[in-house]
């Protein structure tokens, strides 16, 4: 692995920010490290920068022991939330900052920062300081410094945060462009799910300091591996209930009958999610309740554009379901059969483990 | 149409409160300004102009002995104030973590002894434990604790305000500490600084109270200015607190001036709160 965290943990206090993490990162790998605020992924990411020092275990990149260097002799870069470009800096000088460091003769710095500028299209803002460039612009520009001295790693603390909607979009796909051109490795920390689905290799759900699973990006979406993932990684309806007897259904808290993939044993108490787009809807035909059918009426429509939100009123409790535009539209007020495969089903223990 | 005449009134009190207590800070001032230009300095009014009184202090030799000493006091006692704040800030906002607030009241203490008091306790500390002399090195130490105090709370303001993270972004990119202070802090502090050092000066380089005691035999313009009054008020006293406040308003100037060309700023928060 060309970066190798080994059991590290900080401690504030007597809070682990980060507890005994040990991951590997490839070299041509972007990941991503997803978490709630708080959640110590930032703090992670300030460790293998250098910025912070663990209070235990090792951190390697590229095969040498880092864990003890300061952040200026470790080789790699970062990108800042709120970017951090030097205010009495232009956005020339900022670009060769890293360059100047590293004490590359002026012809070098010169042609490295006339590439980052072409492959970020900063040119005619050279000149221009800081302040007297667009939020974008800043983005760009503390990307362009982040990847102007070819670091061993790209570290990217939330730097789309401050970014409106459409200009995000825009920047996943350049960043992850850059990320594949230049071959190393970038290690990306968001609260945003979408951001880190749409870039990443892999993804680490970090929480309270822990990794709670380290997995490709579609594994983590579609067998999420706790109850947490589940929650946090995309939308889903959560269900509470005991394991029938016979080991094959689950009668849940609100009334609803599931049949499951695979039998437990009976009477066991269970949590399970469905992720909102696997909530198929019908047309009630009159049939009534039965394993995975769940009768329902339309609270609510909200349209989101390709798809539309379903609010269902089931007994006394709200489901949400997520249908693409193109399948047949419901209305407020109609009553509706929500169904899901057994295979749509992500269960776990109370304590948010997979049974085993 | 009551109402417009009372706020009008209020209007016009506020105006006068203004005038006069501007009035009462400035009338001695002036007064001294007019009578240093005046043949008739003590009631130049009208004046009869004429430069007699700087003649007369430029001529003399013990003024300029004690214009040039006064001058190195001054210089030193701010170098050293503005130096040691400066660092004691840093490890303040740095490194103090909880314990900062205790160190910044220890730190600021001597701004409320009296200046008399710093004197004397140096006098006895610097004869006893230092086996110093009374001359311009004493008086310039006993003017630096003095100072220190305002420095730091000058420096505190400025550094308040300043993005720490700026110096993680510089070390990131490769700057050592120290060429992260000189090439990221420094540029982004420096009117903090500045500040400090320019009323650390005016404050050491008029200082009487505690130069008084630490200077032994060493002539300053506060202290010649001090044993010339058994004289009466001398012509050239007029002079000097003329020329005197023409430095200290022209160093004020000069600061003024930088800020309001945007040479010097008070404080640096991320650059995005400005962006579009």
């Amino acid at each position: 692995m060309y970066i190798t965290l080994d059991g590290v943990s900080r401690q504030y206090g007597s809070i682990w920010a980060v507890d005994r993490v040990t991951m590997g990162i490839g070299k041509n790998e972007f990941v991503s490290l997803l978490g709630p605020s708080g959640s110590g992924k930032t703090t992670l990411l300030r460790i293998i920068a250098g910025l912070e020092k663990p209070t235990t275990g090792r951190v390697l990149i590229d095969g040498e022991d880092v864990t003890d260097l300061p952040p200026h002799k470790r080789g790699v870069a970062m990108v800042f939330q709120e970017f951090l470009l030097f205010p009495h800096r232009t956005v020339h000088e900022n670009l060769a900052f890293p360059l100047r460091m590293m004490k590359l003769p002026a012809a070098e710095i010169a042609e490295r920062v006339a590439w980052v500028v072409g492959i970020l299209s900063l040119g005619g803002l050279e000149k221009r300081y800081p302040n007297q460039l667009s939020g974008g612009q800043q983005q760009r520009v503390a990307l362009g410094r982040g990847l102007v001295g070819r670091p061993k790693a790209l570290l990217l603390d939330e730097p789309l945060a401050n970014l409106d909607r459409e200009l995000r979009q825009e920047m996943e796909v350049e960043i992850r462009r850059h990320q594949t051109a230049l071959g190393i490795p970038f290690i990306y920390v968001t609260h945003n799910q979408e951001e880190a689905l749409s870039m990443s290799d892999r993804i680490a759900v970090v929480r309270k300091g822990r990794i709670e699973d380290f997995a490709a990006r579609t594994d983590i979406y579609d067998r999420p591996r706790t109850a947490f993932i589940a929650q946090f990684v995309g939308r889903s309806n959560r269900f509470e209930g005991v394991v029938e007897a016979g080991g094959q259904g689950i009668a849940t808290r609100c009334g609803a009958a599931l049949s499951l993939p695979a039998a437990l044993p009976p009477g066991r108490e269970v949590q399970l999610f469905v992720k909102n787009e696997k909530l198929r809807l019908e047309p009630d035909d009159g049939a009534g309740a039965g394993p995975n059918r769940l009768p329902c009426t339309v609270k609510d429509v909200i349209l989101r554009g390709a798809y539309a939100d379903y609010i269902l009123a089931f007994g006394d409790r709200e489901l949400n379901a997520s249908r693409p535009r193109s399948e047949r539209a419901f209305l407020a007020g109609e009553a509706v059969i929500a169904r899901l495969e057994p295979g749509d089903i992500d269960l776990f223990d109370t304590d948010g483990e997979r049974p085993s | 149409m009551h109402a417009t005449l009372k706020k009008r009134l209020g209007k016009y009190a506020l105006l006068a409160t203004l005038v006069v207590s501007y009035l009462f800070l400035y009338l001695p001032i002036l007064h001294i300004g007019l009578g240093s230009f005046a043949k008739n300095h003590t009631f130049p009014y009208p004046p009869r102009w004429t430069l007699d009184t700087f003649g007369r202090l430029f001529g003399n030799s013990l003024y300029q002995t004690a214009f040039f000493n006064s001058l190195l006091l001054g210089i030193g006692a701010a170098a050293l104030a503005t130096l040691l704040a400066a660092a004691a800030t840093l490890g303040l906002m740095r490194h103090a973590g909880q314990r900062a607030g205790l160190y910044l009241t220890l730190f600021i203490a001597p701004l409320f002894v009296a200046e008399v008091l710093v004197g004397i306790a140096s006098l006895i500390f610097n004869g006893l434990v230092l086996e110093l002399q009374g001359n311009l090195v004493s008086a310039i130490l006993a003017n630096a604790v003095h100072g220190f105090s305002y420095a730091l709370l000058i420096i505190a303001t400025q550094l308040y305000r300043y993005d720490w993270r700026l110096d993680d972004a510089a070390m990131v990119f490769g700057a050592s500490p120290s060429r992260t202070f000189f090439e990221v802090t420094l540029p982004l502090i420096w009117p903090g600084l500045l500040g400090a050092f320019i009323v650390t000066f005016i404050m050491a380089f008029n200082n009487l109270e505690i130069s008084f005691y630490l200077l032994g035999a060493t002539p300053t313009l506060p202290s010649v200015a001090w044993g010339a009054l058994r004289y009466g008020v001398k012509p050239e006293l007029y002079a000097l607190a003329t020329a005197v406040n023409l430095v200290v308003v022209l160093g004020l100037g000069l600061m003024f001036v930088l800020m309001l060309t945007g040479r010097a700023s008070f404080g640096h928060r991320p650059e995005r709160e400005r962006a579009v």
